[in-house]
């Protein structure tokens, strides 16, 4: 292999990015040793077992990504703003549109819910952690390095080019000759391994480690939320591994399956993909639900409409997800029996999703409403979803989906579905649970602004494709000619994808200014809350609750507040177990990135060092005693003591 | 010796060895495709039954309930993905 | 941490129940890892393209000597964990050892099975039929190799540090999880070898 296929040439903007690349790592380095900040990253975070900890680090990763998958959807949206652009060659705008697609989703949209799901799910149930610390820490790591392999595509070897989905035969080496599918299998690879056992351990702390007296009915919504997201996430990833790993070996190793000869059948790969690919659609989602949820029951200060219908509309889901997949490659061929069959399951979705939508507006109905930025988010997802819904169920109709397969009209849907849902939600949630987290909210004021920055510009951005597609405007296409007709509507788009970038570099103003000026929140309850969270002070000390929470009901510390009963028993404080610190998942993580960079270019020696390395870490875990640590009852004491000031 | 080898698992060991004879019936007879499917699959079910119950104890788990679920759960995906794909990729492929 | 004596010293603390019913849990994820696979044999299994069927190259003596060892290996494991119960430590570790010689002659027996077969001209990169046989095999050869190396480890560990909570623990869930590749073996003897041979 030669220097100029090592890394990828020819193109100024890439070289651009490998000087910053550079120039950041340098930085950052040299930073780290200048404040002599290497031990404290070291013990505080890279070794950390801390849920709390492990979901800002989730969460920062995201953020990090929506950047980087942002700056994509910016040049396409630059690129597609008039018709016969210059700016992107064919190729780039492929890699762009790629990388997009899976950066948003399996590399923002996922940890920005798992991070949410780390800091608060323990805090909701009364627990102190997850359910196996250690192994929350390997999730992360896995995640981490998966994402860092296939940034580092982009300036190495190339980026994958088929599309997020990856379809077979264009993903085979035939027709995609670079290494930029091979990052594809095996950067997935390695954060799904992840993510499956971020699934474990989250059923498991769910279903075993509630305070005393919270049934499974009792459950904050959000929590059930992430029950069912688990559920979907340990038997949807599986799928996804088996399907990566056929593709690693038919790009890597000459087998068949997708091949266009020797028997080999190329829509099998569209098939397994999707089989996992629209569970993880409700994988974003469900949580999403249970995120508005919560802030729609704070800020109305009403109970949640229809508890139970609620939690049966989302197990109702949660199988529906499982059986609905061929609609995204109805224009297959296939027989008319198999589009009815899937036409009817997906238009079956609608039912429990619309039950949702409805218990929202009634916990709206004669509440006492704050318009909160939470809440405004909140707001604007109902209407906002709707119609990605409603256009849900016009491309669930096999024969019309003829018509908008594969056009921008897809694309709006899609974007209507996932921003008001999972962004929209996920931003809403960063704000409602940062105070718990750092101590101080966000400014309301920068908050609502970015607010409206981003709910109006997401309209005028994508609400054009809609009629883009109609008009028949294909997706993926990087250019076209201006007899199309479709120039001024991109550049409509154009305008308001430059609307919500304002939005979000607003949005991380904020926290550079909330840093700096907000005023400390010192109640740990800033927004009068009904879950268990609120009863904890801000920021959340180590051990969670220095003493067990007993609930007796649903939003019990909303009703503890309201009838003056405490919520934890008269006894002292007994010395708290926590598990210790470790770096052996930082290790594997780094394992995993080298196994996965050799194995991209198919150096087998190195690839295989490096496997060994991954499973020596494994054996360090199997050897190891690591009983944890004691907190001990004085600690405890200076700790609240600390924290609440003198209330207790 | 005798209480290191219960009966219970030693009866569980002689029958997995004799469905698995059993299932040979259909390699050395001449069967309708059905029938031999059948077997197959009855044989293949009461096995891993056996297993289950048997040496895994699924059922002295205080966890029963979710441990029923979650493999209920998991079956249920993995038959909509095994009967899911072959409905989507060959039986209804050619059916108008 | 707190031990309690009335349950099997597998299940004594609660850390120990939590780490069973994960592993329950990832099994589940594992049940649906073998049925996608088993999803892409049989969608695959008559596209044979140049290379032979299974019905030529399928032999039934090695598969039941498979058979047979790795359903014995299932037997004396499960015995060991009744050992294990009944605190005899040497018995229990003399179990798993056998458990662990048969997994060994299994590969042994697999690996010689993959040799004939690629000197049949029968290769992974032969056909898409030849392509999912091999992963699928493979998939299910490899999660066995992984079970040796584990099982030796945990065996080196209760010798060393005998029968604590925390090695029964371990052991019990490396004993569930070698049921389960038994399981997954029967349906690969029913359905791959036997069906192919109908």
């Amino acid at each position: 292999m030669k220097w100029d296929e090592f890394f990828v040439t020819g193109e100024p903007m890439i070289y651009a990015a490998m000087v910053s690349i550079v120039l950041v790592s340098v930085a950052i380095v040299a930073g780290l040793t200048y404040f002599k900040k290497w031990g404290y990253l070291w013990r505080n975070w890279l070794t950390t077992v801390d849920h709390k900890k492990i979901g800002v680090m989730y969460i920062i990763a995201a953020l990090l990504m929506l950047f980087r998958g942002g700056v994509d959807a910016l040049l396409m949206r630059a690129q597609t703003a008039v018709p016969e652009n210059g700016l992107l060659d064919g190729q780039h705008y492929n890699e762009i549109f790629t990388t997009h697609g899976i950066i948003m989703i399996l590399f923002m949209a996922m940890p920005f819910i798992i991070g949410l799901m780390n800091v608060v799910i323990p805090l909701q149930i009364g627990a102190r952690d997850v359910a196996f610390p250690r192994l929350n820490a390997v999730s992360f790591w896995l995640f981490f390095f998966g994402a860092m392999l296939l940034n580092l595509s982009f300036v190495i070897g190339g980026s994958p080019d088929a599309g997020w989905s990856a379809y077979f035969p264009l993903a085979s080496t035939e027709f995609s000759p670079t290494v930029g599918n091979n990052y594809y299998s095996l950067s997935l690879q390695i954060a799904g391994i992840g993510t499956l056992m971020t699934g474990i351990n989250f059923l498991v702390t769910i279903l075993k480690m509630r305070a005393p007296g919270m049934t499974l009915m009792k459950m904050p919504m959000f929590t059930w939320s992430i029950l069912i997201t688990s559920v979907i996430i340990i038997f949807a990833f599986p799928v996804l591994t088996v399907a990566l790993a056929l593709m690693m070996l038919d790009r890597q190793f000459g087998t068949q399956f997708f091949a266009m000869q020797n028997g080999g059948m190329d829509m099998l790969w569209a098939n397994l993909f999707w089989v996992w690919g629209h569970p993880e659609v409700y994988i974003v989602i469900l949580p999403a639900f249970g995120i508005y949820s919560e802030i729609i029951a704070t800020f109305a200060r009403k109970n949640l409409y229809g508890y139970k219908s609620m939690v049966i509309s989302m197990v109702a889901i949660s199988m529906l997800s499982f059986l609905v997949w061929v609609h995204h490659f109805y224009t297959m061929g296939h027989g008319v029996m198999v589009n009815s069959v899937f036409s009817i399951t997906t238009m079956a979705i609608a039912i429990p999703t619309g039950v949702k939508i409805f218990n929202w507006l009634f916990t709206l109905r004669k509440g006492k409403i704050t318009f909160s930025t939470p809440m405004l988010y909140a707001l604007a997802f109902i209407p906002i979803f709707t119609i990605g819904g409603v256009t849900g169920v016009m491309l669930a109709m096999a024969s019309a989906d003829y018509q908008y397969h594969n056009t921008m009209f897809l694309v709006a849907h899609f974007h209507y579905v996932l921003i008001p849902g999972t962004v929209f939600a996920v931003i809403a949630g960063y704000h409602y649970w940062f105070p718990k987290v750092f101590g101080f909210r966000l400014n309301e004021k920068l908050g609502k602004w970015a607010f409206w920055f981003i709910a109006i510009s997401f309209n005028v951005t994508f609400f054009p494709l809609f009629i883009l597609g109609l008009n028949g405007m294909t997706r993926r296409m990087y250019t076209y000619s201006e007899s199309t007709g479709f120039g001024p509507l991109n550049m409509l788009s154009m305008v308001g994808a430059v609307g919500l970038t304002i939005g979000f570099l607003l949005l991380v103003y904020n926290i550079y200014w909330s840093t700096r000026y907000a005023k400390r929140d010192t109640t740990g309850d800033p927004w009068d809350g009904r879950s268990l969270e609120w009863s904890t002070p801000s920021p959340v000390p180590e051990y969670n609750f220095a003493k067990t929470p007993v609930v007796t009901k649903l939003d019990a510390f909303w009703f503890s507040k309201k009838e003056n009963t405490p919520l934890t028993d008269d006894g002292d404080y007994e010395p708290i177990h926590m598990p210790n610190n470790n770096g052996q998942p930082f290790i594997m993580g780094v394992a995993f990135f080298f196994f996965g960079f050799f194995m991209v270019f198919s150096w087998w020696i190195p690839a295989i060092i490096a496997g060994l390395v991954v499973l020596g870490t494994m054996a360090y875990r199997t050897f190891e005693q690591d009983h944890g640590h004691h907190i001990s009852v004085e600690e405890i004491e200076r700790t609240e003591k600390a924290l609440r000031g003198e209330q207790s | 010796m005798k209480q290191l080898f219960p009966v219970p698992h030693v009866i569980g060991f002689v029958s997995s060895l004799l469905l698995s004879l059993i299932a040979l019936v259909v390699v050395k007879f001449d069967l309708t495709f059905a029938s031999g499917m059948t077997i197959l699959g009855v044989t293949a079910l009461v096995q891993a039954g056996l297993q289950l119950f048997l040496f895994m104890h699924v059922n002295e788990n205080e966890d029963k309930r979710s441990l029923m679920t979650n493999i209920a759960y998991a079956l249920f995906v993995g038959l909509v993905t095994i009967f899911g794909t072959l409905f989507a990729m060959l039986w209804g492929y050619n059916m108008i | 941490m707190k031990i309690d004596h009335a349950k099997p010293l597998e299940y004594s603390t609660e850390e120990n129940r939590l780490k069973i019913l994960g592993f329950w849990v990832f099994l589940g994820a594992e049940i649906v890892l073998f049925s996608t696979l088993f999803a892409v044999y049989f969608t695959l299994v008559n596209r044979t393209g140049n290379g032979p069927a299974g019905s030529h190259i399928f032999e039934l003596t090695p598969v039941m000597v498979e058979t047979i060892v790795l359903l014995s290996s299932s037997f004396t494991i499960g015995l060991g964990i009744h050992a294990m119960r009944i605190g005899a430590k040497k018995a229990m570790m003399t179990f798993f050892g056998i458990t662990l010689v048969l997994g060994a002659v299994f590969l042994g027996v697999e690996i010689t099975e993959f040799v004939t077969y690629v000197h049949e001209g029968a290769t992974i990169q032969t056909s898409a039929f030849l392509s999912s046989l091999f992963t699928l095999l493979g998939t299910h050869g490899a999660h066995v190799t992984f079970g040796l190396l584990w099982g030796s480890a945990i065996l080196f560990q209760v010798k060393k540090r005998g029968l604590t909570p925390e090695t029964a623990n371990k052991s019990f869930i490396f004993s569930l999880y070698w049921h389960f590749l038994d399981v997954v073996w029967i349906f690969i003897f029913s359905f791959v070898y036997l069906k192919g041979m109908m």
